[in-house]
């Protein structure tokens, strides 16, 4: 929880408390409890206006958390028939085939897993080097200028981003991942099935249209909310303490390591999962570049991969009944993963220190 | 557990079921209204209201082309969105759509998946024969082969991953001319669901049992039959792409060398690649033409019982077996699904727009089949396809029968005149004799060099000549579509024989540079798009420097004044760094105050 927060208030406490009685030498030796945390209560003057505002201010409280419990319900109920047929098996079945009740969702979980987190691999140091240069190194001329052009990233759609991968990166960089496979093809995961470093006509499209290509492309969609918001919490570090660490000797970097990345760690935690939920639902990127298949496929550089939302956006059009009733049954294993990770990604914001003075 | 679940989905099902109700008792109120008073208008539209269709990429060149005819001429407004197929019916039995265009009937016979017939009411109409054709990307010596043979049951092979490398000796006795690479073979399909798939494993299905059911078990699909959805085998070469642009894309890209597909043949037309020949039952090697699919579909059994839902349907499997010398064997034809009810969105004046549509397409349409890379429609089922579509309602359409119907394939007596002026093939087409130099699909102009020496020594000479030459051709197809000229030497010098080598056409690759005015646009392009995101910001800081010197400037001066003074301060002789670090971080403790 914030340290400064409760001590001040816990120190202004024990002011108030020696000022009546005392008994300050007490209340410090004793545990900072709770019932000295309380903060005082507000009380306003409410007119008309500003009833009005609460209620509207509540309702679209309350309308945010209804549409959301609304889509859940709304997934579940589509995809309970489908839930049903399945069974258990739906969490463990590779295949994706409902019109022979042969359907789960192990493999293209797995691979959105694999996409997801190559992606955020890529977009970590991306995203911490962007908001570390934003918002130390980069000369106040050019800062807004960069902001301007990260924000501008963000506000790309995927689908010029799924062009792009299709049609300039998926070829270009075939070269780097027979270069990784061939150096680096003994880590299980960079070994590629049908490539034989010893057969030099092996075609490159062993490694087309693999998990990596997809990932580096959802890479670069996620880095600018990533590093948006690592930017936003290395600038509130506090100056006082930058200015106490370079009054003590120390260098930029040594201002930074000691400063600003301790007190950013729940911006670059936070970042990074809202990031990772991002990446999960990706959808019209990855579509673009994989080649689906229907297995656990962990070689990241081997063509192949699948995530649950181009699955979706794949067989949705000519889905039958029942079909439509198993992917929205796998829509729904992704709201909840996704839900999950931002559930994560907040609580961590929140109890870190510089998250929860922006709170 | 499931107790509890099944009681939560009975509770959301009755509410569902309620709200389902409310609805039903609201239309239900004002539906009557709407019937009279759309049996009360005339039956025949009274504006061209435009019209949406969704399905097959099979025969999307067509009616793409014939939708821009139409609306140049007339101002019909047909819109038509190639996503496939299985989409195409699935989203003509939702009523999301006017018109469906599908390769294969709702409910065929042998189906994997039950695709249920739409509970509207609905016709098939035919609307063009094509050919499925085998586009390739294949690269000997720097050159592209554009003559390549296969028989079908190779090619069953190379699309269940039996065959896996260009240099099988079942290819090499397809091609006693070519001195086939020890490239792999990268076969490319379909990802979504797709007619075009269909007709290829219906045909595999119905020709080589075998090879597909043990493809199809590998695969660990528990139904084998008819799929419009290929099953891929993990860790195979074979490749997924989305749409049969999608494929032809994929195929005809520099990197792909060693893959094929399958794709209606006006796709390799566009992407001028060449298409394989296709052993026919009589013998010869055959390109998916115009007049080849216009004999083969003359086996075809067409459906012919009106009353039956599946009227105007094809079996196909005596094409695939039909024993002419011209025939094709993968040749087949596309319905569009058309309404005969007023339901849903459909109303008279989407009748008259669909109707005379397809009136167009069925007659003056087809002149342009040829060209496009279709075969025209012959003449039993145009004249099946003029009465289906009187059925559209509010439908005038303007050829009601054959006479003024202007399709090439009419002639007096009533037989297909396309497939009666039918070329027979060469004889360099006939298996066992060497193969035809010449290019096929959308490499016609493309001759191939004999790059291998048979010459009549029969199938061991051509693989003695093809595992000599692939050896060889190692070094060449390391960099493959650059025309080295060891790649041109390996060619020529592996075809000395004795037999005569023709010295194909060296290929041009196009596009190697941009030309200077594409350069200076792009940059100019480039700058604009810098100028227009980097100037509101700099502008912005401008006219804030420029305003008269108010506290916020002062404050931000003193702080850049703090900051570079207390940096100034840094010491290195002074090693705070460590010590720093060993005090932890700056972080401000209460016990300090």
């Amino acid at each position: 929880m914030s340290d400064s927060k409760s001590n001040s208030t816990a120190v202004s406490a024990d002011e108030s408390n020696l000022d009546t009685n005392g008994t300050r030498t007490e209340l410090i030796g004793s545990p900072v409890t709770a019932s000295t945390d309380t903060p005082r209560r507000l009380i306003s003057a409410s007119d008309g206006p500003d009833i009005a505002f609460r209620w509207i201010a509540r309702g679209s409280g309350t309308i945010v958390v209804t549409v959301m419990s609304l889509v859940g319900l709304f997934l579940l109920y589509q995809g309970f028939q489908a839930l049903q047929v399945a069974g258990p098996s739906f969490l463990t079945e590779q295949r994706w085939d409902p019109n022979s009740g042969k359907f789960g969702i192990a493999a293209v979980l797995a691979g959105t897993f694999f996409i997801a987190l190559t992606a955020i691999s890529f977009a970590l140091p991306l995203s911490l080097g962007t908001a570390l240069y934003i918002s130390e190194y980069a000369p106040a001329k050019i800062k807004s200028a960069l902001v301007t052009v990260v924000d501008l990233m963000a506000a790309v759609p995927s689908v010029v981003y799924g062009l792009w991968g299709v049609f300039f990166l998926s070829g270009a960089i075939l070269p780097v991942s027979q270069w990784i496979s061939t150096y680096l093809g003994w880590i299980p995961i960079f070994a590629v099935n049908g490539f034989d470093v010893s057969d030099p006509l092996a075609s490159p499209t062993a490694f087309a249209a693999s998990t990596f290509i997809a990932g580096i492309v959802v890479a670069l969609m996620v880095a600018p909310i990533t590093s948006s918001i690592m930017r936003e919490v290395f600038t509130q570090a506090p100056i006082g303490e930058r200015e106490g660490a370079l009054a003590l000797g120390a260098t930029k970097w040594g201002m930074i390591s000691s400063v600003v990345l301790p007190f950013g760690r729940g911006g670059i935690i936070g970042g990074t999962m809202l990031g990772l939920g991002r990446a999960l639902g990706e959808t019209i990127a990855v579509f673009l570049i994989i080649s689906p298949v229907f297995v656990i496929q962990p070689h990241i550089l081997e063509k192949g991969a699948n995530s649950i939302s181009a699955l979706i956006a794949l067989r949705y059009n000519e889905a039958s009944k029942f079909e439509i009733s198993a992917l929205m049954a796998a829509g729904l294993s992704l709201f909840v993963i996704t839900l999950i990770v931002n559930f994560i990604a907040s609580t961590i914001i929140g109890r870190s220190r510089s998250g929860n003075e922006t709170n | 557990m499931s107790n509890s679940q099944s009681r939560v989905g009975r509770v959301i099902r009755r509410g569902f079921r309620a709200i389902v109700i409310v609805a039903l008792v609201a239309m239900i109120g004002s539906a009557p209204s709407l019937v009279t008073a759309s049996s009360a208008t005339a039956a025949i539209g009274t504006t061209y209201y435009p019209v949406a269709g969704a399905g097959s990429t099979w025969s999307a060149n067509a009616l793409q082309q014939w939708i821009r005819n139409v609306f140049d001429n007339y101002r019909w407004k047909v819109t038509f969105d190639d996503s496939g197929s299985s989409a195409g019916r699935q989203l003509f039995s939702q009523g999301t759509v006017d018109f469906g265009v599908s390769e294969i009937p709702y409910q065929l016979a042998g189906s994997d998946s039950p695709d249920p017939r739409p509970t509207r009411q609905f016709a098939y109409v035919p609307i063009v024969a094509g050919g499925t054709a085998f586009m390739y990307n294949l690269v000997i010596g720097g050159q592209r082969v554009t003559n390549l043979r296969l028989s079908g049951v190779v090619l069953a092979k190379i699309f269940t991953g039996v065959i896996t490398k260009w240099n099988d000796p079942a290819i090499a006795a397809d091609n006693p001319k070519l001195a086939l690479p020890g490239v792999g073979i990268v076969p490319v399909v379909r990802s979504d669901g797709s007619g075009t798939t269909a007709q290829l494993t219906s045909w595999m299905r119905a020709t080589y049992p075998a090879i597909w059911n043990a493809y199809c078990a590998k695969a660990g699909r528990a139904n084998c039959g008819i799929t419009s959805n290929y099953p891929i085998v993990s860790g195979t070469a074979f490749i997924g792409q989305q749409g049969s642009n999608g494929v032809a894309g994929f195929v005809a890209q520099s990197k792909s060398v060693g893959s094929i597909t399958y794709v209606e043949d006006s796709y390799a037309l566009n992407a001028r690649f060449p298409v394989a020949k296709v052993l026919n039952s009589a013998g010869y090697y055959t390109e998916p033409t115009a007049s080849n699919v216009a004999v083969s579909l003359l086996a075809a059994v067409i459906n012919k019982d009106s009353n039956s839902p599946d009227y105007l349907t094809a079996n196909l499997s005596g094409v695939y077996g039909n024993a002419d010398q011209r025939t094709y064997p993968l040749s087949s034809y596309s319905y569009m699904i058309v309404p005969t009810a007023l339901e849903g969105s459909f109303t008279e004046n989407k009748g008259l727009t669909l109707a005379d549509f397809a009136s167009y397409f069925l007659c003056e349409g087809q002149q342009q089949a040829e060209v496009l890379g279709y075969s025209p429609l012959p003449i039993n089922l145009a004249q099946a396809g003029l009465e289906q579509i009187q059925k559209i309602p509010g439908g005038n359409p303007k050829n009601k029968n054959v006479s003024s119907c202007n399709n090439p394939t009419f002639s007096p007596d009533g037989t297909n005149k396309v497939a009666n002026d039918a070329p027979q093939p060469q004889a360099c087409d006939k298996q066992g004799s060497d193969q035809c130099l010449t290019g096929t699909g959308g490499a016609a102009d493309v001759v191939t060099a004999g790059s291998s020496a048979t010459g009549g020594a029969g199938s061991t000479g051509a693989k003695a000549g093809s595992t000599a030459s692939a050896t060889s051709a190692t070094e060449a197809a390391l960099s493959t579509g650059a025309v080295s000229t060891s790649g041109e030497a390996v060619g020529l010098s592996s075809a000395s024989g004795g037999t005569p080598v023709i010295a194909g056409v060296p290929l041009n690759i196009p596009g190697r540079g941009i030309p200077v005015p594409t350069v200076l646009l792009m940059t100019l392009a480039a700058v604009g798009v810098l100028l227009v995101m980097l100037l509101p910001p700099i502008l912005a800081r401008r006219r804030s420097t420029a305003a008269p010197a108010g506290p916020r400037r002062a404050r931000r001066l003193s702080r850049v004044r703090v900051i570079s003074g207390a940096a100034k301060v840094k010491n290195p002789n002074v090693k705070v760094r460590d010590f720093f670090r060993k005090r932890g971080r700056a972080v401000l403790q209460r016990k300090d105050s």
